[in-house]
């Protein structure tokens, strides 16, 4: 559901300005990080586009990130104004899955430049606005579903879950998808309240093998890496 | 009807076993009032529900309570905490009119698994009967079924874990559940939940009395609040309370760096480590299982439990050497570290892993197994039992292939293991010796806290209602701290004083969750009414002045090396302080029995009828 309409931070505006097109995550191993992240957005490559990055020799599974979410995207309805609501996790468009040997992998949409859940919307293009039912924000470069249009059909799933991450789930009353991240508004705020400072919200300057894998095959590859399995 | 209280769903997941009924039943508001939630809601369900003194804590009438707190499940810093109450099968009185006399046992554990019961819209899941075959629990918000369990009956939790969830084929799920310790109803077995996490003291032993292995859960609600706003500011200011340049940061660093590992160089060097079975207080080896060893053997990365800012459990795999590739879900901590480590003369870093892991795979008390194989290894060195009598096992101090045959033994029940099984309180009746060094209070064993130089401790262990208690508190005011801190749902290392989050903190979220305006002694005071009501369950059942005692051996073996050379408890003096104590409590000097005023003043006569 596109729940994208609050905002908590002006300054959030200036930093959209700095976000170019094309997208991608990065990964670290656990120890030292194999790959450092440049410290300034424009460093990256051209055609790519800020997103969520996690540092996984920082996570540790806490699911702050889950329930900050959920909480930030989900406003509660008090006293005729709208608050952040309490946070539980699973209205998260980030989830953190839990592996054991312990392994803990966030996964959250991977913004990828090209957007196979769009390609796979079934619905044309709408002749003003060029948008089919699920759509890129051009303000924020998030993947925005459009309830009005959507038929339910699940084929963003499927392509999301085929090409990319697999982060699309479809809601069980109106089969529409959710979990799509909408990077609250262009200032994440799984980012600013991660405990371990193991999310950022920038541009990736490499391509990383893992970019748009499902969590599945993440926590194999840092199993192995990590407990010599 | 039950009034409805905000911050809580007033409902409970009644599940009977024996009959496979399944009910939601409400809470009455004013027990929520009262009690809270977790270690004292608890209580008080478990007293309403056992009317009499001397059932069987493996009977199918003993109840296995899961509790969140009303903290659980909001985005408040380490609000992770799941209590089990059940009446213990481990512990036993001096003397008493009732065959199975008993305290109450509660424990709690990190993780995830509180939280998501309030996900799934309940304030705690009572579970009651016996199944006549091997089940598990599967609930997914109002969604209850009980599922056959046959085919992972007998299998170790490291295994289950990973299996069950496949099985389920829904991460989401989060899941405790015994291992074969367990089901073998050894009575300090545990119930395991990520592999690692541990509610122990005994309760793992109902569960498997019940024939339950596992427990599923998941859910996609949270209760209204008394004020919304304001809980969402004192939360934003509870996380914040853990960054920057605060108090709270420098807790979190000590957790985070090191874990409790940190403790294992300060407590030895204090003389307050549980080395060869209590006679010592430091571990000349010490450098050798510390944090920095560990770090550099084993450790892996950082793991914690829902929203916690600490982190302190470590995960990793043993790097090399003859267990080399086994995992390391959590260790070593100070306490398994100890009991499995110093406490048996052990200071091969790998091998107490080693132990550590089968002890969690058994899903086995540590405290208790490390401190029953700490009793025999002294037996066997005094020739009380010899290598027959331990089935050819050769058991020395220090000797860790032994010590991993005595973990299986036990775990299995098999030979010596049948009666190690039944903890350092029967092993010692048994063979009619060996009383002055097994190590326990009220039948439970003591742990990694050693006490001849640390005289506040004795207090600790002697005066806690589920038997020797590392947690329990040194004085009234920080046991009725605990009490209500188990009681929130949040974890003890959060709240501890003075870097941790205030009392006064903890009132304000309360007071945001339920509306409930409480000043932070108002609410010690709902942990000095819980802890009552458990001296009054344990006072019906027989437990008296006589129980609240320490083993000999703090009174007669002084400490032979270390900074703390020659520490021993004096008895009058401890007797003195005890006494004190109980003046402190409103209780009798002579019974312990809680004097009726206090009972009155606390609102729990109906205890005394
Ligand atoms: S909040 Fe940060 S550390 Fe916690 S699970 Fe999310 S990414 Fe990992
Ligand atoms: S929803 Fe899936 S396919 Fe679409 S951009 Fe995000 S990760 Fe890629
Ligand atoms: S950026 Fe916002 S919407 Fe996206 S995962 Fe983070 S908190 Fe959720």
């Amino acid at each position: 559901m596109y729940r994208n309409k609050r905002h908590f931070n002006k300054e959030r505006r200036h930093f959209i300005k700095k976000i170019a097109i094309g997208s991608s995550a990065i990964l670290f191993s656990f120890g030292l990080p194999i790959f450092s992240i440049s410290s300034s957005a424009e460093d990256g490559k051209p055609d790519q586009l800020a997103s969520i990055l996690i540092d996984f020799s920082k996570c540790t599974g806490c699911r702050t990130c889950e329930a900050i979410c959920s909480s930030f995207n989900n406003l509660e309805n008090i006293d005729e104004s709208l608050m952040p609501g309490i946070g539980n996790p699973y209205h998260a468009n980030i989830k953190v899955y839990n592996y054991n040997p312990d392994i803990d992998v966030p996964s959250v949409c991977s913004l990828c430049s090209d957007a196979p859940c769009i390609q796979a919307c079934p619905i044309s293009e709408d002749p003003v606005t060029n948008r089919k039912a699920l759509f890129r924000d051009n303000k924020t470069n998030a993947i925005v579903s459009d309830p009005t249009r959507c038929i339910g059909c699940g084929n963003c799933q499927e392509a999301c879950k085929n090409e990319s991450s697999g982060i699309i789930r479809l809601n069980r009353a109106t089969g529409m998808p959710e979990g799509i991240c909408n990077l609250c508004g262009g200032d994440p705020q799984c980012v600013k309240h991660c405990p371990y400072g193991a999310l950022r919200f920038e541009k990736q300057t490499i391509n990383y093998s893992f970019d748009r894998m499902s969590p599945d095959e993440i926590a194999k590859q840092l199993t192995k890496q990590n407990y010599l399995i | 009807m039950t009034i409805k209280q905000s911050g809580y769903y007033n409902a409970l997941l009644h599940i009977n076993l024996t009959t496979g009924k399944i009910t939601k039943k409400g809470i009455c508001a004013e027990d929520i009032k009262d009690y809270v939630g977790g270690r004292g809601l608890g209580m008080k369900l478990l007293w309403d529900h056992i009317k009499q003194p001397g059932i069987n804590p493996l009977s199918e009438e003993n109840p296995l309570i899961f509790l969140p707190g009303p903290f659980s499940g909001f985005p408040i810093p380490s609000v992770s905490r799941t209590c089990v109450v059940t009446k213990s099968p481990c512990t036993s009185p001096i003397q008493s009119n009732y065959p199975h006399a008993s305290t109450v046992s509660y424990s709690n554990f990190g993780g995830f698994f509180g939280p998501e019961i309030k996900f799934a819209g309940y304030d705690g899941i009572f579970i009651t009967g016996k199944s006549p075959t091997p089940v598990f629990i599967q609930i997914n918000n109002d969604n209850v079924e009980i599922k056959d369990a046959s085919n992972y009956w007998g299998m170790g939790t490291d295994k289950f874990d990973k299996i069950f969830i496949q099985d389920l084929s829904d991460r989401r799920y989060r899941t405790c559940y015994i291992g074969p310790a367990g089901e073998n109803l050894v009575p300090y077995a545990s119930i395991i939940h990520t592999a690692s996490r541990a509610a122990g003291r005994g309760v793992g032993c109902v569960m498997g009395s019940k024939n339950l292995k596992a427990i599923a859960v998941k859910g996609s609600k949270l209760p209204d609040v008394a004020d919304h706003n304001m809980l969402v500011k004192k939360m934003t200011g509870a996380r914040n309370y853990f960054k920057g340049f605060s108090r709270g940061k420098i807790l979190s660093n000590i957790f985070r760096k090191n874990g409790t590992a940190f403790l294992f160089e300060k407590k030895s060097k204090k003389g307050q480590m549980s080395v060869k079975n209590f006679q010592e207080g430091t571990f000349p080896q010490v450098d050798r299982i510390n944090a920095d060893a560990a770090r550099n053997k084993l450790w892996v990365r950082n793991y914690s439990c829902y929203c916690c800012p600490l982190s302190c459990k470590k995960s990793g795999v043993i790097k090399q050497g003859k267990y080399k590739g086994l995992l390391v879900h959590d260790g070593p901590e100070y306490e398994t570290g100890t009991m499995l480590g110093a406490n048996l003369m052990i200071s091969e870093l790998e091998g107490i892993m080693k132990l550590i892991y089968d002890g969690d795979d058994y899903g086995l008390d540590i405290i208790s197994a490390g401190n029953v194989i700490g009793f025999l290894m002294e037996a066997y060195e005094k020739g009380i039992i010899d290598k027959d009598d331990l089935g050819g096992i050769d058991l020395t101090w220090g000797n860790v292939e032994a010590s991993i045959k005595m973990l299986e033994k036990i775990c299995s029940k098999e030979g010596i293991g049948a009666l190690a099984s039944q903890g350092v309180k029967a092993l010692s009746k048994k063979l009619e010796s060996g009383s002055d060094f097994a190590m326990h209070v009220k039948g439970l064993e003591i742990a990694a806290h050693n006490v001849q130089a640390n005289p506040e401790k004795g207090i600790s262990y002697s005066t806690s209602n589920r038997g020797a208690c590392h947690q329990n508190g040194e004085t009234v005011k920080k046991q009725n701290s605990i009490t209500l801190i188990d009681s929130l749902g949040i974890c003890k290392f959060a709240c501890t004083t003075p870097l941790g989050l205030s009392t006064k903190k903890l009132a304000g979220l309360l007071e945001s969750i339920t509306g409930i305006k409480r000043s932070a002694d108002e609410l010690l005071m709902v942990g000095e009414r819980i802890f009552n009501l458990e001296k009054m369950f344990n006072y019906r059942e027989g437990f008296g002045r006589q129980d609240d005692n320490l083993p000999e051996r703090f009174f007669n073996d002084a400490f032979t090396i270390g900074t703390e050379k020659g520490a021993v408890l004096d008895r009058d003096e401890f007797d003195t302080v005890l006494l004190k104590y109980y003046q402190e409590r409103g209780w009798d000097t002579k019974s312990s029995k809680p004097e009726k005023s206090k009972l009155a003043q606390l609102g729990l006569e109906f205890t005394y009828s």
